[in-house]
């Protein structure tokens, strides 16, 4: 089931917020909006979860409208910056409120998809702040939603913590086969978490595409080093010298006036470096994760 | 809009009749009329007076009393009135008050200030400790008459204006601790209607309906005067 | 001077408390029994919990309504027009209301004086709702909208988000304006006088006839009934405020604002 962005426009004021956004979500992608503050990214998933009016365009729904249809009935779920649960119910009840028979076993279910299982009873302020997100997430997932909004769910958490929580949410969303929109500032996040990008700039789409596209030709995608098939952030690798390997460079790829190289293993394996000497055999730069 | 202006409407409602009958514009008792004006003088200026400095001790206090004293100061607000004037007139009554402009001074105080206090407490909360806190670095006389007196007067004006409410409110505890010798405007009203004087009934509301407004609007005028003068000190 | 206008303060604040024990000690030769039997207290009695709970319980209603209302919409002129009946003593309300109800003048669908207290209930319900209004206002200008909207992207029904995104919010004011309310209508003279009827009369004014007109040589009824009745609004209070502590606690630790 896909999501079609048609021609969005929306006015606050006198200030044009969105100008005519156009993007499509292919079925069980996660699909990240990318724009700076004040670009109109989270007004257009205000628009989609229902809770935002548009002036004119369309948002459709496996080829359905869901402009007429209100928030609670669209079966289009959100995760905010903040986890926003019930202060007056504990963590259990916030998840149970929402699952379709008021059921604390359907909600035992998804607190332990979210590895908080053992915290049904437990009260909003005990949990850490990522914690809450988590239930926030479950509680989410527990309202059975044909698409989940995240709304930079991870701005107010740690750097640490950040990168465990986008793992995670990314990897459970691709698990249950759930289509995704996820909006954020962050490039990297969106390098780490989505199949698909739209930038935005001043309520205008500037590029969509793939990753690897925005990799090779969007501004601010290159910071980023491929280690065995999955994107890690240049700040998580550490890159050392190292004897044994050999590597062919396969494409060069110039930004910010520095050349990033593409390189392969033998076993076919790839992995994208922040230059593009050829090097000799048996000399090779060996990526790892930084230690803990 | 149309919802706006049905609530607008029901509003008003009540004001029409004031243009019902004509009000008779005799002053039967000009005595009613001084002593509302003088305990409006007096009971505003107290109840400003009281209530700012108990909220802003309140705010800043580290004392351990604190809670105590919050509680006590607002515990009168869920004590009836007319249970705490019959216990008042008994207070009054051993102190030989009964009957003067002291006791009816000090019983409408005691009903006015809970509300005060709430007024002030919450007003100085929703500036909030921030704001006062960076006006706590200058010296006391500049904080006050630069920073404390614009940021509160608003908040002053509104004490001023629900004392004067609540005091014009007031019959029986005028009636019973001044012991019918102390007329107010809100007393006379009640006389006149009993007494079947529409006429006089009318001017009587007229007069306790405009106090209000009269206050609102001189404290309005001396705020901008104030803030004016300040600002042009400042220059 | 800060302290000594703190003490002072103390003092003023002391004295309903001191009145409280005045009125204990004035009442102790009561014949509580003969007080429970009497009729025209017991009428007194149902006539003003009827107007207090109905009063109270639509004045909060309305004042809540119109609080959300006017933040949601953007209101302002109504919301300064809202304010006005506050600025209106209640003996002139009162009256107004009277001139409005009364005679040749009135609209003359109801008597301005009539056995059930619709006119003392309208006139409460006017001059209290911009109270409860003011008080809601404060709140719903600082409620967190992000609540209601996550509650209406987990698909609640419209009660549920407003039960759940709106309601625990509001429990604090609404506590706190019901029973300054209560305590304010259920033991009042001036408006019940003025619009109520000759029986039954509200517990206030039946209190405050009888002591001021010396018709009732015995006092002490009077100052037993204010004193029971301010220990019934009192128990009200306590109860209501230890039942919802534990929950209010909750919600004060773990809301986002």
């Amino acid at each position: 089931m896909s999501l079609n962005v048609q021609n969005l426009y929306k006015q606050f004021g006198t200030k044009q917020i969105l100008n005519g956004v156009d993007f499509e979500v292919k079925p069980h992608d996660i699909h990240a909006i990318v724009g700076v503050s004040g670009s109109g990214k989270s007004t257009i998933l205000r628009i989609i979860a229902g809770l935002e009016s548009t002036d004119s365009g369309d948002v459709k729904w496996n080829h359905r409208s869901l402009i007429p249809i209100p928030a609670h009935k669209r079966r289009v779920t959100m995760l905010s910056q903040t986890a926003l649960l019930f202060p007056h119910l504990t963590v259990g009840e916030n998840v149970t409120l929402v699952t379709r028979e008021r059921s604390r076993k359907q909600a035992e279910h998804w607190l332990r998809v979210v590895q908080l299982g053992d915290r049904y009873d437990a009260e909003i302020h005990e949990l850490s702040g990522g914690e809450q997100q988590r239930v926030s997430l479950a509680r989410a997932l527990a309202a059975e939603p044909e698409l989940l909004l995240l709304d930079e769910p991870f701005t107010n958490l740690d750097p640490k913590l950040k990168l465990d929580l986008q793992r995670f949410i990314r990897d459970l969303v691709k698990e249950l086969n759930l289509t995704a929109v996820l909006v954020t500032h962050d490039r990297e996040e969106a390098m780490l978490m989505a199949d698909q990008v739209t930038l935005i700039d001043e309520g205008k789409v500037t590029r969509t595409g793939t990753v690897a596209e925005l990799y090779d030709t969007a501004p601010g995608f290159g910071d980023f080093v491929m280690l065995d098939g999955e994107l890690r952030p240049l700040s998580e690798v550490e890159v050392s010298e190292a004897t044994g390997v050999s590597v062919q460079l396969m494409k060069k790829i110039y930004r910010f006036g520095q050349c990033f190289g593409e390189y392969q293993f033998k076993d076919g394996r790839s992995v994208m470096l922040p230059t593009c000497e050829t090097y000799q055999t048996g000399m090779i730069y060996r990526i790892k994760r930084k230690e803990e | 809009m149309i919802r706006q202006g049905l609530l607008i409407c029901l509003t008003f409602i009540p004001f029409i009749s004031l243009f019902f009958v004509v009000p008779s514009f005799e002053i039967e008792n000009n005595m009613a009329i001084v002593h509302t004006i003088g305990l409006i003088v007096i009971l505003s200026g107290i109840n400003v007076w009281l209530s700012m400095m108990c909220a802003w001790w309140l705010l800043w206090t580290d004392s351990r009393w604190k809670h105590v004293i919050e509680w006590l100061v607002f515990l009168p607000l869920f004590i009836p009135m007319l249970a705490t004037l019959f216990g008042l007139y008994l207070i009054l009554a051993e102190a030989g008050l009964i009957g003067t402009y002291v006791g009816v001074t000090l019983a409408l105080l005691v009903v006015t200030i809970p509300y005060s206090i709430r007024l002030a407490y919450n007003g100085m909360a929703v500036i909030g400790r921030p704001l006062l806190e960076q006006a706590r670095i200058l010296p006391s006389r500049r904080r006050v008459m630069y920073v404390l007196y614009p940021l509160f007067s608003r908040l002053m004006r509104t004490i001023a204006l629900f004392t004067t409410v609540i005091l014009l409110s007031q019959f029986a505890l005028i009636q019973l601790i001044g012991a019918g010798l102390i007329p107010t405007v809100t007393t006379e009203l009640y006389q006149s209607y009993a007494g079947n004087n529409r006429g006089l009934a009318l001017s009587n509301t007229w007069m306790l309906i405009l106090f209000p407004v009269l206050l609102y609007f001189l404290l309005s005028g001396w705020d901008r005067y104030m803030v004016r003068m300040l600002k042009g000190r400042l220059q | 001077m800060l302290r000594s206008s703190v003490a002072v303060t103390i003092m003023v604040s002391l004295l309903p408390l001191t009145a409280l024990v005045f009125l204990a000690i004035e009442s102790m030769g009561m014949d509580w029994g003969s007080l429970l039997t009497n009729e025209t207290w017991r009428d007194s009695f149902v006539t003003t919990i009827y107007v207090v709970s109905v009063s109270t319980g639509l004045s909060l209603v309305i004042g809540t309504w119109l609080a959300r209302t006017v933040v949601q919409k953007g209101w302002r002129f109504l919301s300064s027009v809202l304010r006005l009946p506050m600025f209106v003593p209640h003996i002139a309300a009162a009256y107004l209301f009277w001139l409005l109800f009364t005679g040749m003048n009135g609209i003359g669908w109801i008597e301005a004086n009539e056995r059930n207290y619709v006119t003392v209930i309208l006139t409460y319900i006017w001059k209290e709702t911009p109270f409860v209004f003011l008080m809601m206002l404060g709140t719903y200008e600082q409620l967190n909208r992000g609540y209601v909207e996550m509650a209406k992207t987990l698909q609640l029904s419209p009660f549920d988000q407003f039960k759940h995104g709106e309601l625990p919010f509001l429990m604090k004011p609404l506590l706190d304006s019901a029973w300054i309310l209560i305590a304010f209508i259920s033991f009042a003279y001036e408006i019940p006088a003025l619009l109520g009827v000759t029986y039954p009369k509200l517990i206030g004014v039946l209190a405050y006839e009888r002591l001021s007109t010396g018709l009732y040589l015995e006092a002490t009824e009077p100052y037993a009934v204010a004193l029971v009745w301010t220990c019934l609004v009192g128990i009200g209070v306590f109860l209501s405020y230890v039942l919802t502590a534990s929950i209010r606690r909750r919600i004060e630790r773990g809301v986002r604002r």
